[in-house]
């Protein structure tokens, strides 16, 4: 943590977060861009999900719902992780002092080695193609973890205004 | 603003619950505030599957009027939520909310919103529109509450 200091003030300091800070518009319009960016795409993977779990769509085959949304997700997530690191770059010393920070990394990769295992392990077996209506165990699964560890990552964002260090 | 109006919010504001609120530890804001991000996640997310089905891009193969129902129960679910949590945030301190613009200009396009959505999801559902209808009607809804989304976030800036 304490390495990430220097870069941290290096950051805030160089022209692209002063002007980010002190732009009248700047922050909000990146912070908005944030919340609604996140709002499509982590809702979608969470939409996906639900289908997983059996609780959306269960006539639609699964393959079929990971494959034409996931562009759409991943073009969202995008936006939210260049829209993420322009917040950081304004403000990267209060932020990444925050406990808050540290967890919703944990959160974002476990979501991501999730993500990683439904998509190279799980999804490649042949049994999923075309399966219709309850899916097998390991799936809900991924599906479970998936919803879970993506609203931690929205928990963990939102707190870091509000738990500013560790106690 | 109307003084039956400011009696309310004077009343709310001097209120058991709006006390409770405004004087409890800072989490329970927080709390309401991830709240409203999960409905607006909720909200948003389904409502992006009705448009982009609607627009022919993901499902084509599929009726949409079965994929619209299936999302407008979520995003229903989304608006509760969304709303609920909105609802408690407000009663914490009414008076900084009512004369705040931003907050004036989230209410209405929530109205609107919510009133385009019964019409249009009602008569998407039943696939009663023609196609261009639909196009324009998701179009339209999906501006709207970015808007309102855009309005929240400015709440805090104005």
């Amino acid at each position: 943590m304490w390495s990430l200091q220097p870069l941290a003030e290096r950051l805030e300091q160089s022209s692209l977060g002063t002007a980010i800070a002190e732009s009248r518009y700047a922050f909000p319009v990146i912070e908005g861009t944030h919340l609604l960016g996140l709002a499509i795409s982590v809702g979608l993977i969470i939409l996906i999900d639900l289908r997983l779990v059996g609780l959306l769509l269960r006539d639609v085959p699964a393959r079929t719902l990971v494959t034409q949304l996931r562009p759409y997700a991943l073009w969202g997530y995008a936006i939210v992780v260049i829209s993420g690191v322009l917040l950081l770059w304004s403000e990267a010393t209060s932020v990444i002092a925050s406990p808050a920070w540290t967890f919703k990394w944990i959160f974002m990769a476990l979501a991501g080695i999730n993500a990683l295992y439904f998509e190279f392990i799980v999804a490649r077996r042949p049994l999923v193609d075309g399966d219709q209506g309850a899916l097998p165990r390991d799936l809900k699964a991924a599906g479970l973890a998936s919803i879970s560890l993506w609203t931690l990552v929205i928990v963990c964002g939102r707190l870091i205004a509000y738990l500013p260090r560790w106690p | 603003m109307s003084r039956t109006g400011t009696e309310l919010l004077n009343v709310l504001q001097a209120s058991r619950l709006s006390h409770a609120i405004a004087k409890s530890n800072h989490l329970l804001i927080a709390s309401l505030q991830i709240v409203h991000v999960l409905g607006i996640t909720l909200l948003l997310a389904s409502l992006c599957l009705i448009t982009l089905r609607l627009w022919g891009l993901v499902l084509a193969e599929r009726s949409a009027a079965q994929v619209v129902r299936e999302a407008s129960a979520l995003l229903w679910l989304g608006v509760v939520v969304a709303i609920g949590s909105g609802a408690f945030m407000f009663i914490g301190s009414p008076r900084h909310y009512a004369y705040n613009p931003a907050f004036e200009v989230k209410m209405t396009l929530i109205a609107l919103a919510i009133v385009a959505e019964l019409l249009f999801l009602r008569a998407a559902a039943a696939g009663r529109l023609p196609r261009i209808a639909l196009k324009l009607g998701a179009g339209l809804s999906l501006s709207l509450w970015l808007a309102v989304g855009v309005a929240g976030r400015a709440i805090g800036f104005v």
